[in-house]
């Protein structure tokens, strides 16, 4: 009995020997491979600089870094982890760059001071809402928004509503409130703007990252409330301006502080930043209070954001890793990126252009980037 | 009369518990079928050569004046492969030393101890193992926090304790009379446990190794806090690495078309390979449990 055993042994071993061997096998195959195609094209391993923070930005800094790396060489790594992780990581150290929708709060910026903050570009938050029949661009107005996510207008058919939407038919159907469920630049952006459009949001909500909302349901990312709008009649949620467009769904005109209704799309958000442009604070100043919602100007979209780039003043501070070369790349890319090509690329996926004196600012920013005090943009 | 009646009844219990047995069963597999036809329908389509070898694309957006292409994930298998092969490499033999050390050498509180925790490591979320590495390299080693070895560790502190339980109950099936005649010929201890035990054992502990393998694969939490994510090719183990994984977690919840169809092709190509690595596992098991039955 024994001899049959050990007799069967070697053959058995050797079959779950060779599975294991040939997985392995394969990987190292595939990982050789990969080296290959990294390092044939370019000699050497490439520069590659790393950030990570708001989602929202994430299209526009991958399709840079695909533009930037074919005109370089140097790769732009950026990956979505949201605002919050993108600030805690450059303050950490961790990344060589952060993202993020919301500024840095004022207690930030003081344990952080040579944190240069950088807008790269803007967006408006559209409020997003499913009518059947109903025309693609209703009027809405802050109050009436707030209104309806305080859960005090329930019906479409409001009076408040079909008001300041002549010739309009609406449904007497309930609202059916969409919020986002996750911490997001978005909800700032859109609570901002409720809190200055209604006292009584300002006081019960407030505004923040993630809020306390009295009615409604919830869902994560931008996408999440675009599909429970599109999946529900008479469901109102509030999305960045690329999902409505790529999801083909009706968002409202809002009403904004010169008394027009304004659809949100590049022009309006461009405008509303030009507007407030003026009162921007240097690159290394305190940016806590920086809105453009309810801005003026007669054609400036209410909900719009900036979305920022964090990076330190002085870059040769990292534990590991930071060289004179990175450095150089990463000012000349921040130089690129705020520039007229990568601008006009943003434009197209829906992401508005910088207006003339943000720029200029930017690049005063950029030039104060230092490696052991010598800058690095002349 | 009676007893007639009463088979007739057993019977019919039997056929109607049959039945609805069979129906838990395919109520059972309804997910998993689910899941299969959705990926294979959403995602064959993209699986195509450039699909193995390109970088994420420039997103698709209708009237951009952007030239987007489907691009592919190569970046992410390599990542996903090389952190699974570091992983195991680390994490393989520390969990087997482990279940050696339980199997055959433990005595008294320490084993008690060791086995309880092995467990209750093996039933805590993936995202505290994540954690723990983040946590640390936060401490130690702050520039390397989003790196191919900080994720290669997070996957393998997932892997040991799984491995170390698998490989001691794969050792305890080998009947203790190999070890007593083995030991009765004069062969000292640790050349019994390494000739006789292991070699006996082998099947039992590859088939733990590749559910290891099989079931940190798919991880996300705990790579978004480690590996963190590269939109490049990229093998060094300092900087940070793509996965399948957080292709799926990235791309998926954009609005973009040929985003989302790289997703839906990585969900595909990751439960293919996951898919594969459990079939493996089942395939020695049964080849085992067939010997034995050969043997009884």
């Amino acid at each position: 009995m024994k001899d049959s055993e050990l007799s069967i042994q070697p053959q058995k071993s050797r079959r779950g020997l060779w599975i294991v061997i040939g997985v392995i096998a394969v990987a190292i195959i595939i990982v050789v491979a990969g080296a290959l195609t990294n390092w044939f094209g370019l000699g050497t391993s490439p520069i590659q600089l790393n950030g990570a923070g708001s989602s929202f930005a994430f299209p526009l800094m991958s399709a840079w870094s695909t533009q930037y790396n074919a005109l370089t060489g140097v790769q732009i790594n950026y990956q979505a982890t949201g605002s919050g992780a993108g600030i805690n990581a450059v303050v950490a150290k961790n990344l060589d760059f952060g993202g993020t929708d919301a500024p840095l709060n004022t207690t930030q910026h003081t344990q952080n001071p040579t944190l240069l903050t950088i807008p790269e570009s803007l967006g408006p938050v559209t409020v997003a809402y499913n009518l059947p029949g109903l025309p693609a661009h209703i009027n809405l107005t802050g109050p009436i928004v707030a209104n309806i996510y305080l859960g005090v207008t329930t019906k479409w058919d409001d009076a408040n509503i079909t008001a300041i939407n002549p010739g309009v038919t609406f449904p007497s159907t309930s609202i059916f409130v969409q919020y986002r469920s996750d911490s997001s630049g978005t909800t700032f952006v859109f609570t901002d703007y409720l809190s200055k459009a209604s006292v009584q949001f300002a006081a019960q909500v407030g505004k923040g990252k993630l809020v306390a909302w009295p009615v409604g349901s919830g869902a994560p990312q931008n996408q999440g409330v675009s599909n429970a709008v599109k999946g529900q009649a008479g469901a109102i949620g509030y999305v960045e301006l690329a999902y409505v467009v790529q999801n083909s769904m009706s968002y409202a005109k809002i009403k904004n502080a010169a008394g027009s209704y304004i659809l949100p799309d590049l022009n309006s958000t461009a405008a509303a930043a030009a507007s407030s442009a003026g009162s921007l604070p240097a690159g290394n100043g305190d940016w806590s209070q920086v809105s453009i919602t309810n801005a003026t100007g007669s054609s400036s979209y209410p909900v719009a954001t900036f979305t920022y780039l964090l990076v330190y003043q002085e870059l040769n501070i990292y534990p590991s890793g930071m060289t004179e070369v990175k450095a150089k790349a990463l000012v000349d890319f921040l130089r690129w990126a705020v520039g007229n090509v990568a601008q006009t690329a943003a434009a197209s996926l829906t992401y508005a252009s910088l207006p003339a004196s943000v720029v200029t600012l930017d690049v005063t920013t950029i030039r104060t980037i230092t490696f052991n005090g010598v800058a690095l943009l002349p | 009369m009676i007893r007639f009646g009463r088979d007739v009844r057993r019977r019919l219990k039997d056929r109607v518990m049959a039945v609805l047995a069979l129906a838990c069963v395919a109520l059972a597999l309804i997910p998993l079928g689910s899941i299969v036809y959705t990926v294979v329908v959403r995602g064959a389509s993209v699986v195509n050569p450039e699909f193995f070898t390109q970088i994420q694309p420039i997103p698709c957006s209708p009237g951009a004046n952007l030239t987007c292409t489907q691009g592919g994930i190569g970046n992410a298998i390599v990542g996903t492969f090389l952190l699974l092969g570091l992983s195991s490499a680390i994490a393989i033999p520390l969990g087997l030393l482990a279940g050696i050390y339980l199997a055959e050498y433990g005595k008294g509180p320490l084993v008690f101890a060791v086995r309880f925790f092995a467990d209750v490591m093996t039933g805590l979320p993936s995202i505290v193992m994540g954690l723990f590495i983040f946590a640390t390299f936060q401490l130690a080693f702050p520039g390397f926090v989003f790196s191919a070895i900080a994720g290669a560790l997070a996957l393998a502190v997932i892997i040991i304790p799984f491995v170390a339980r698998t490989s001691e109950e794969a050792l305890r099936l080998v009947p203790g009379s190999i070890r007593e005649a083995a030991l009765a010929l004069g062969v000292p201890k640790y050349r019994v446990t390494v000739r006789v035990v292991l070699s006996s054992a082998r099947e039992g502990i590859v088939t733990g190794a590749l559910l290891a393998m099989a079931r940190v694969g798919g991880e996300t939490a705990p790579l978004l806090l480690t590996a963190g994510g590269n939109s490049f090719y990229s093998v060094r183990l300092d900087q940070p690495i793509a996965a399948m994984s957080l292709v799926i977690y990235n791309f998926a919840t954009t609005p973009y078309a040929n985003w989302n169809a790289l997703a839906w092709g990585a969900a595909l190509l990751l439960v293919v390979i996951m898919l594969g690595l459990s079939i493996a596992a089942r395939f020695l098991l049964r080849h085992r449990f067939h010997e034995q039955r050969i043997r009884g």
